[in-house]
């Protein structure tokens, strides 16, 4: 089956991406299809590309780019949801006179017609939310 | 068959009210994360009408110490288990 | 299933949280918003904490903040025509339909549980 994942959570203060995650990994490897996770909400927060966990904790951000590389899931960002946060992108940041960029690929920013689109075409929608 | 996943505990939210009067027919309901305290026995009563229905996440409840305090009659399962709950549902809702 | 509610449809945006203490209001609008934009036939019911994104009268909030009554009086423009809300929501609340900004129609519990299985996708804010 297609599924699609829906992270509301920020990492770190709720669990939903640490759920989200797991969830995802234990979906692909019982033989679905994982076609993209759509960030909303405080779920944006896991795009921050300087995220910096302690050595000895999760760290969601590289999670997310590592289930990408492998299983080539789209991540996909709300970008008003993101903005709202300080979370751009090095077009974003350019585009409202910012210096330096806090979301970098694989996540790309993109509205909530992909939310829509996902919902109403995967298999499955399953949502993580603080 | 819809799956309801439920991850506040009723200790704090009573967003579970909200999840039992969306379900209908044989739905299920899953509780993840703070919301496997609803697997409590003092809690669990709140979950009378959906019994055979209701589900717990086994890490959840480990990572919290709940595991052996789980009340009778609750599935419990691990998330290979809420994997397959998803696929066997029509859709899922989440509850939060 | 119930006659009197307009019944099925592709999506139901189910908001359960009241006008500026967060974003979820704002945003679970701005997905049926969207949805509706993008063709889909969009449901809203409001439940719980929901009910007070009704309330006539709502402002900005002290520091500028929008709020969502601008948005919701959008709803028809964008073609939502499903609005519902939870009777015991409002009970809660001691509204009124009066107290309402627009034109919802109350629903019980048992026709909330119609509602969910009758739209393919159901995401709650």
């Amino acid at each position: 089956m297609r599924y699609a994942i829906v992270v509301l959570g920020g990492p770190y203060s709720h669990q939903a991406s640490h759920s989200g995650l797991r969830f995802a990994k234990a979906l692909i490897a019982r033989g679905h299809q994982l076609e993209a996770v759509f960030f909303y909400h405080d779920g944006v927060y896991n795009a921050a590309r300087l995220a910096a966990p302690p050595q000895d904790e999760p760290h969601l951000v590289d999670g997310w780019v590592e289930l990408h590389r492998q299983h080539n899931v789209r991540l996909d960002v709300c970008i008003a949801a993101s903005l709202r946060r300080g979370l751009l992108d090095e077009g974003e940041a350019q585009r409202h006179g910012k210096q330096g960029h806090s979301v970098e690929a694989p996540f790309e920013l993109t509205g909530l017609g992909q939310l829509i689109d996902l919902g109403l075409s995967c298999d499955r929608l399953v949502t993580f939310a603080p | 068959m819809q799956l309801h996943t439920l991850n506040r505990s009723p200790l704090v939210s009573n967003v579970w009210r909200q999840a039992l009067t969306a379900m209908s027919g044989d739905d299920r309901l899953l509780l993840i994360e703070d919301g496997v305290q609803g697997a409590l026995a003092p809690q669990v009563g709140r979950f009378a009408d959906i019994r055979g229905r209701l589900f717990a996440l086994r890490e959840d409840l480990e990572a919290r110490g709940l595991l052996e305090r789980c009340a009778e009659g609750i599935q419990i399962i691990d998330v290979d288990g809420f994997v397959d709950l998803t696929a066997e549902a029509d859709k899922v809702i989440g509850w939060y | 299933m119930t006659d009197n509610v307009a019944t099925g449809g592709d999506v139901l945006v189910i908001l359960r949280h009241g006008p500026h203490g967060g974003s979820l209001l704002r945003e679970g609008l701005d997905t049926a918003l969207v949805a509706a934009a993008f063709g889909k036939r969009v449901s809203l019911l409001f439940m719980g904490e929901g009910a007070a994104a009704l309330v006539s009268g709502q402002t900005a909030g002290a520091l500028g903040q929008k709020g969502t009554h601008a948005t919701l009086a959008m709803l028809e423009m964008y073609d939502i025509e499903t609005l519902l809300v939870e009777a015991e929501a409002l009970e809660g609340l001691g509204l009124v339909m009066a107290d309402a900004e627009m034109d919802v129609q109350p629903v019980s519990a048992a026709e909330v549980a119609d509602q969910v299985a009758a739209h393919a996708l159901v995401m709650t804010f």
